[in-house]
């Protein structure tokens, strides 16, 4: 009898002890995947900070040319503003907070937007293309756009390997115990129109 | 058991949804990685041009470590060369790994575009704007001209010399060193720990159920198989270190 006691006792321990094991590899698998996302998050934000670094330079050059268009610069500094009110202490978490992530997403598009009616003003200015510090900047602003591309590509590709092992069968379940410390990670969308072309269409 | 004879086509499925999607690829033809760090798809270049651009970057990688590549193909089809020259880099790992030095200059000659493509471990060096200066002044003005030869030995003159020119920073300590390989994890005391019961947990597993310990072995083994080797700097081939790129650089025309 207490032979069979003991023999019972190792075995629940050794369920026991696999059962942690397993629950020990699901949860540093979500801790690592969840660090590629967040790491991919900061390169996001250190190319989006990149074209915001790059918007007053560009506004005063413009400006020196084409000095009539207040509008598009009054735009495009509101939308740079806005963008500096997302990318302060908000966006601490904003990589797993989808109202922060959706947040940060619209006012870089508004930036986006605002700096591409910029670009298309420009075009009325033909000795702006002769402007040696213009075209400096805008082709800066040509790899800056491609960057961004870049890593939000990378972004959705993390996020999403993240989303797949969270919401994968066994891990599911084990991920729940957590609350938002494993929550989904939201996507970057394209923008509407903007399916093909990433890129500032000069 | 059926659960083991279940979890094999279970965790093959699964292993098939998480494989990355290659319906990107196939979306845009990326080639294989080239052996040459001069690549000449349609002749371009003279052969005597080619081949001490390829002498001239062997010893410049000899030399700081970086790796320059110079691809000349005829199009990049429907995909935009920004994303073609990003996916190219990223698949043949031009630079080393963990220092991300390398470069690639792409010239696609029906498509009349060219890009530099910049490891990030470079983008101080050789940044968007003098990326596109050596694009516009010195790469599309020649090529225009139909000094195919000039242009593309001009590019890689501006570009090798903005490389050096910024080498006072973190140089490698030895330039011809290869990759460092990457040695055997050391282990603490805690992960000792952790390792212990893991193996007596597959100790027991392979007592109750061998067929699924066999196969999980299998498969820690197989998927322990892809980590890069170091790169082979000697014998004129080449090799991608592990490098990546984030977009940096610039794109031009003529």
């Amino acid at each position: 009898m207490a032979k069979w006691g003991a023999i019972g006792c190792v075995g629940v321990l050794v369920v026991a002890l696999v059962l942690g094991l397993w629950g020990a590899g699901q949860y540093n698998t979500l801790v690592r995947l969840d660090q590629e996302v967040q790491a991919q998050w900061a390169q996001v934000e250190n190319v989006y900070q990149r074209r915001a670094d790059l918007v007053p330079n560009l506004v005063e050059t413009v400006k020196g040319a084409a000095a009539f268009e207040k509008d598009t610069f009054t735009a495009v500094a509101e939308a740079r503003a806005r963008v500096g009110q997302v990318t302060g202490g908000a966006l601490q978490n904003a990589a797993s907070d989808p109202q922060a992530f959706q947040r940060f997403q619209e006012a870089q598009a508004g930036l986006s937007s605002a700096l591409s009616r910029l670009m298309v003003v420009v075009e009325r200015y033909p000795e702006l293309k002769a402007n040696q510090s213009f075209l400096g900047l805008q082709s800066q602003l040509e790899s800056t756009e491609n960057r961004i591309a870049v890593e939000r590509m990378r972004f959705n590709e993390k996020a999403q390997a993240f989303n797949t092992r969270r919401m994968s069968i066994p891990t599911v379940f084990f991920a729940g115990f957590f609350g938002s410390r494993f929550a989904e990670k939201p996507y970057f969308k394209a923008a509407e129109g903007a399916e093909t072309a990433p890129t500032v269409q000069f | 058991m059926p659960a083991s004879l279940a979890a094999r086509p279970a965790a093959l499925v699964l292993a098939a949804l998480l494989a990355p999607v290659p319906a990107r690829a196939a979306e845009a033809p990326i080639p294989p990685p080239p052996r040459a760090r001069v690549t000449d798809t349609v002749s371009l270049l003279s052969p005597a041009v080619r081949q001490s651009l390829e002498r001239r970057l062997e010893d410049h990688e000899r030399r700081t470590g970086h790796q320059v590549l110079v691809w000349i193909g005829e199009t990049t089809g429907d995909t935009p060369v920004e994303e073609f020259a990003v996916e190219a880099f990223e698949r043949w790992k031009v630079g080393r790994a963990g220092r991300d030095d390398g470069l690639v200059l792409f010239v696609f000659t029906a498509d009349r575009k060219a890009k530099i493509e910049v490891g990030y471990g470079l983008e101080d060096r050789v940044t968007d704007l003098l990326a596109s200066r050596v694009i516009r002044e010195v790469l599309a003005p020649r090529l225009q001209a139909g000094d195919a030869d000039g242009a593309v030995t001009g590019a890689v003159g501006a570009l090798l010399a903005a490389i050096d020119a910024g080498g006072g920073g973190p140089g490698p300590p030895s330039s011809a060193a290869p990759l460092p390989s990457r040695g055997a994890p050391t282990l603490g005391p805690a992960q000792k720990v952790l390792l212990g019961l893991a193996v007596l947990a597959f100790l027991v597993l392979l007592i109750t159920n061998p067929s699924l310990a066999i196969w999980l072995l299998v498969s820690i083994a197989s998927g322990g198989r892809s980590g890069g080797g170091g790169s082979g700097a000697g014998s004129g081939g080449w090799r991608g270190g592990g490098g990546r790129s984030g977009g940096g650089g610039a794109t031009g025309s003529w």
